[in-house]
């Protein structure tokens, strides 16, 4: 019911991936699926897609259960083998926001598609490292403001990683007030 | 891309989250979407037509006595249907979804004591003060405005159970019985509990007890000082 109606997953939802048509569909050439040009959607066709549609297209097989799908799923290229190799390496240098906005939401719903222990690993260090990198932003915020260099490392957060730093950021001033405020009354 | 103006809706019920008023609704998206979902219906059925007829020819012309659609005979035609499927499905998502996080943002502000007749009062004072001499636009749609209206309703029948406690009034404790409080707006005179206090805007009162002008102050004529 949550996620139903979340617009954070909604959004993680229409981030695209790309989907190699397994056959012709001449109905939706001129579509805005196909950005309504009349180039005909034959089996070689790849198109970015957003989840929403390509997970759906990937998991469906009208001819029964034993048929080909009517569309295969490749890992975008946000979770690609450059991307994963930058993150083992150092994964705070990486500006995530770039590869996509919601870079974990996207790393979630693939690893539900793919089994892909190696990717959830590499992803879960990713998150540990930048979590203790945010939390250290978001308490010593005067280094912050006046170091030059992090203000990279901020902008390349994902969403997810900004509303860590907020809800970090917001609880310590909301402490250091509570404190103000109770030793003068 | 399908579903590209639900996609803004959503873009903005994020924004509207964060904000603390509510900006206007937006019909012409809302009614673009909607438009998007009435056509791919429409496509929908051109496509089925012919297996629904029930007639005894099928789309490639060989005869066929038996009337609805196997998946199985035409993937492409399924695919196109699934395709279309998707997306208003997706559209309709988008659109309860927007409409969700307005609702909340409505009930967050009965919750919070604002009055409804102040909200438009205020709405079409703004839209003077801009110079706009046009009639008053209000942020809400006129659903709104209704649901808005009966859940008030609601609410003070609920409240109206328990009549010596405020369930909409602050939930900060009191620090003071007496405070300074700052006008905001004119209102004239207002009867208190221990007599009546005047209000002129920018005036500055001391010493007036804060049982009498926390009402006040939650409806944004005093703003509370120190």
């Amino acid at each position: 019911m949550a996620s139903y109606y979340c617009p954070t997953a909604i959004l993680t939802d229409a981030q695209k991936a790309p989907t190699t048509f397994s056959l012709a569909v001449p109905a939706l050439s001129h579509s805005p699926l196909n950005n309504n040009s009349g180039t005909p959607i034959t089996p070689a066709t790849t198109l970015d897609l957003p989840l929403w549609l390509a997970e759906m297209l990937a998991v469906s097989r009208p001819s029964g259960p034993a048929s080909a799908p009517l569309a295969t799923l490749d890992m975008p290229s946000a979770l690609g083998p450059k991307v994963m190799n930058a993150l083992t390496a150092d994964a705070t240098s990486v500006e995530l926001r770039q590869q996509a906005q919601w870079f974990y939401g996207l790393g979630e719903r693939m690893l539900e598609l793919f089994e892909d222990e190696e990717m959830g690993a590499v992803l879960l260090n990713t998150f540990k490292k930048r979590a203790l990198e945010i939390a250290d932003k978001a308490q010593n915020t005067r280094t912050a403001q006046q170091g030059g260099d992090s203000g990279d490392f901020m902008s390349g957060l994902d969403e997810t990683e900004r509303q860590l730093f907020r809800a970090a950021h917001d609880g310590t001033h909301t402490v250091k007030r509570w404190f103000e405020a109770t030793s003068r009354g | 891309m399908y579903a590209e103006q639900a996609n803004k809706l959503v873009l903005d019920a994020k924004r509207i989250e964060k904000l603390p008023h509510l900006p206007p609704y937006a019909a012409t998206t809302v009614r673009a979407v909607t438009k998007e979902v009435r056509d791919l219906d429409r496509e929908v059925s051109n496509l089925l037509a012919p297996y629904n007829t029930g007639s005894t020819q099928s789309s490639d012309g060989t005869h066929i006595k038996s009337s609805g659609f196997n998946p199985a005979d035409d993937p492409a035609t399924a695919c196109a249907l699934l395709v279309n499927h998707l997306s208003m499905r997706r559209n309709k998502r988008c659109l309860l979804a927007y409409h969700r996080v307005r609702t909340d943002k409505l009930e967050e502000m009965c919750w919070s004591g604002v009055d409804v007749a102040d909200l438009q009062a205020a709405s079409r004072r703004s839209t003077l003060r801009s110079g706009n001499q046009s009639a008053a636009t209000s942020s809400l749609s006129a659903e709104e405005e209704q649901y808005m209206h009966q859940y008030s309703d609601l609410l003070a029948a609920y409240k109206g159970q328990w009549t010596d406690i405020d369930l909409t009034g602050s939930l900060e404790p009191p620090r003071d019985i007496f405070i300074d409080v700052r006008v905001l707006q004119d209102v004239g005179e207002v009867q208190t509990e221990y007599g009546s206090i005047t209000l002129t805007k920018n005036s500055q009162l001391n010493n007036v007890r804060q049982s009498d002008v926390e009402r006040l102050i939650q409806q944004g004529y005093l703003q509370k000082l120190g």
